[in-house]
């Protein structure tokens, strides 16, 4: 076979497998950006404080309260961004993390190395959530679950405060928290949240997207 | 098929059509009298080094990457699995997807680029998929590490990394898929890029400026390294041609050295034979001499022989011949003739004696001469053939060629020969050493007043070689003169040429021996050592 011919059909051969992986590596690319993106089910949340709940506004201060899956991989992440939070909004805020404890499973399992990391925040309380009660009360189904009340115990915020699912990096929801805190905007804001379900409701109600 | 063509010289990229006459001035310098190289020629040689040195470093970087795709894919594995393993609803979970896409997609993002750097290293596409691979590669590290900003540093080190193929096209292609990734996140997903606040929707901008930044940084540096390549190119062509002509120039001299050598050899080898041959002469002189001597004795003992009273005699018998009985008894003159011839007998068997003992010295001499010129012969002819010989026998054969001149000049020549093994060499060589060694030595021995005294010893040494000696109690050698002996046309005798023991050292090394000379000073005498393997 003349070289031609034979570079020829090198070229051809080459050019075709390099379209083949083109197409897979975007075809996984945007799987991998559509699940990133695809953010969990939201809450309903109480519009105003329950007075049932384990923890008491403070007086004076907007409160945070946030629900975490203890193992989800997303809430790293959203610890990050609520650190960088409160770094801002300091003396405007108290923030309550709760960590859900899923029936059957001990406190070890749920003390996982994001609670030291959450606890060392400061204005932040750290709680065990068992079986999820706090969540239910709050109707949080979502890992990432954020709600902030105003000191006459309003919701004012709801959603997630990271950009996509574990990614860390300036987001909606943190900048309308930060917004509200800094009374730079005054309407109630929501944002969409991303993380793992938290697992209280039934299968079927939940978020089906933690396994696409 | 562009794609597929090796890297060109860069369109911008004009050093080596620009300075070619300069380096070429400059060899024209340092390699003196070395033809000028044509211009077109160094050119054409610079280029295609320049190729082959382009190629190299592409094959090689393409290697590189290989492995450090799979490094990558592998890191980002573990990475998955230590950052995110697993997804949960409630205390239910199941493998996280980022582990999924770091095996799955990581591999075939790595897959591709590393068999063609395997299977097409050097090849343009090679690079450029590398480039576009390991800039998703890093996209899906980012993913996989949350977003983290120090994740982001992988872009950067990857460009500076891509650099090292000193071809800015890789870096643009690499710019490329970044700023396509942006592109399609904006697309698809803008608050993935933007944000949805003003504060950050130009984030990405600032981004591709940083991205850019180093483009620009790194695209110099391989417009300089480029440049030094093209140069050591340059100057390698250019050592090149120097080399060359230098190696055709050794050729021509080593030749020219090879043929005076040869010249020199043969020159000495005829030298040396004339040195026997002389030697030769004249021991069959000096028995030319003991020959002319006895056929002077017998042709003087010839003379002697009284022919005439025999044929007087004859004719008295032939006058009486028919009387001759009375003759005999009657004639006083008759009755003397018995007792006269029988005196007669006697006296000519005298010089008859006389002339068989010349006779049968005539003939040993004759025998002798035939002797020294067959050995002569002999020896001639055994030029380049190597026998199995006994030392002993070459001692006493050289000794015995310069017999008569070391009776004539009552020169006695001793022997201290130690048992030693036959030796494997070329008689003829040895011989022609030898009698060298001996002629000078005897030499050496004329202007001796006192004690005349020559040794030849033969032993073997501690490394097993053997050694055969030449000590005579002669004027000995100046010690300056110890260094320079050897060299070809010295000599301190009269009508000497300077070819014997500069042969004599060529012919022993040539034996894989050794001549060496020993001297305490002029008056002390001499000691010429020859040095031979036994083994060979």
């Amino acid at each position: 076979m003349p070289v031609a011919t034979q570079w020829r059909a090198e070229a051809l051969k080459i050019s075709t497998i390099a379209a083949i992986w083109l197409s897979i590596v975007l075809t996984g690319s945007l799987l991998m950006a559509n699940y990133s993106q695809t953010p969990g089910m939201p809450g309903t949340p109480p519009a105003q404080w329950p007075d049932t709940s384990r923890v008491r506004l403070d007086a004076g201060l907007s409160k945070l309260v946030l629900f975490l899956h203890p193992r989800c991989p997303c809430s790293r992440a959203t610890l990050g961004e609520l650190e960088r939070l409160m770094a801002h909004c300091q003396g405007l805020v108290s923030a309550q993390v709760w960590f859900i404890q899923p029936e059957g499973r001990d406190e070890e399992w749920v003390k996982t190395d994001l609670w030291p990391a959450a606890a060392a925040i400061p204005g932040v309380q750290v709680s065990v959530d068992h079986a999820g009660a706090e969540a239910r009360r709050f109707q949080a189904v979502t890992s990432g679950q954020t709600l902030l009340y105003d000191a006459g115990g309003r919701l004012i915020f709801q959603g997630g405060i990271t950009l996509s699912r574990g990614h860390a990096g300036d987001n909606p929801g943190r900048d309308a928290i930060e917004s509200l805190l800094q009374q730079k905007h005054t309407l109630s804001a929501s944002a969409p949240v991303f993380g793992c379900a938290l697992g209280w409701k039934k299968p079927q109600d939940e978020c089906t997207l933690c396994q696409p | 098929m562009s794609t597929l063509a090796a890297n060109p010289l860069p369109q911008d990229h004009t050093l080596l059509r620009n300075t070619v006459s300069e380096p070429r001035q400059q060899t024209s310098t340092q390699a003196g009298d070395a033809a000028p190289v044509p211009n077109s020629a160094l050119q054409r040689r610079a280029s295609a080094l320049f190729r082959d040195a382009e190629n190299d470093l592409h094959r090689h970087t393409d290697e590189l990457f290989a492995r450090l795709m799979i490094v990558q894919w592998l890191a980002g594995i573990a990475a998955a699995v230590w950052i995110s393993p697993f997804t949960w609803i409630g205390d239910a979970s199941q493998v996280h997807i980022h582990v999924w896409a770091a095996v799955l997609l990581g591999g075939a993002i790595s897959g591709f680029p590393v068999w063609l750097a395997w299977r097409y290293p050097g090849l343009a596409v090679t690079r450029h998929v590398i480039a576009a691979a390991q800039m998703l590669t890093a996209a899906l590290l980012i993913h996989l590490t949350g977003g983290r900003i120090e994740t982001h540093f992988h872009i950067f080190g990857s460009l500076a990394f891509l650099a090292f193929y000193r071809d800015w096209r890789v870096l643009a292609t690499a710019t490329v898929v970044v700023a396509s990734d942006h592109l399609l996140r904006g697309l698809f997903w803008p608050q993935s890029v933007f944000g949805v606040l003003t504060a950050s929707s130009w984030r990405w901008v600032e981004h591709a400026g940083w991205v850019l930044f180093e483009d620009a940084i790194l695209i110099v540096a391989i417009h300089r390294m480029l440049r030094e390549m093209s140069e050591i190119a340059l100057r390698r062509a250019t050592l090149e041609g120097s080399n060359c002509e230098i190696e055709r120039q050794v050729v021509e001299r080593t030749a020219e050295l090879n043929s005076t050598q040869a010249e020199l050899l043969e020159t000495s080898r005829l030298a040396g034979m004339a040195e026997v041959a002389t030697s030769v002469l004249h021991n069959v002189g000096n028995v030319l001499n003991s020959v002319g001597v006895s056929a002077e004795l017998a042709t003087s003992k010839v003379r002697e022989f009284r022919v005439g009273s025999l044929k007087n005699v004859a004719e008295l018998l032939q006058e009486h011949v028919e009387d001759l009985p009375a003759f005999l008894t009657t004639d006083p003159r008759g009755k003397m003739l018995p007792d006269y011839l029988l005196k007669l007998a006697v006296h000519l068997a005298e010089p008859q004696e006389a002339i068989l003992q010349e006779m049968e010295m005539l003939q040993k001499n004759i025998d002798h001469i035939k002797e020294i010129v067959a050995m002569q012969q002999r020896y001639a002819r055994g030029t380049g053939v190597i026998e199995v010989l006994s030392v002993a026998d070459l001692v006493e054969d050289s000794i015995r060629i310069n017999a008569a001149s070391f009776t004539r000049h009552e020169v006695n020549v001793a022997r201290d020969i130690a048992p030693v093994p036959p030796v494997k060499t070329d008689r003829h060589k040895v011989m022609q050493i030898l009698v060298n060694l001996l002629s000078n030595a005897k030499h050496a021995l004329d202007h001796s007043d006192g004690d005349r005294r020559m040794m030849v010893r033969v032993t073997q040494n501690q490394e097993g070689q053997l050694e055969i000696a030449v000590i005579d109690n002669g004027t000995g050698i100046a010690p300056e003169n110890l260094d320079r002996i050897f060299s070809h046309g010295f000599t301190t005798k009269k009508l000497g040429h300077g070819f014997g023991l500069h042969s004599g050292a060529l012919a022993a090394r040539e034996l894989g021996g050794t001549l060496t000379a020993h001297s305490d000073g002029p008056g002390r005498g001499a000691t010429f050592t020859l040095t031979l393997p036994l083994e060979n």
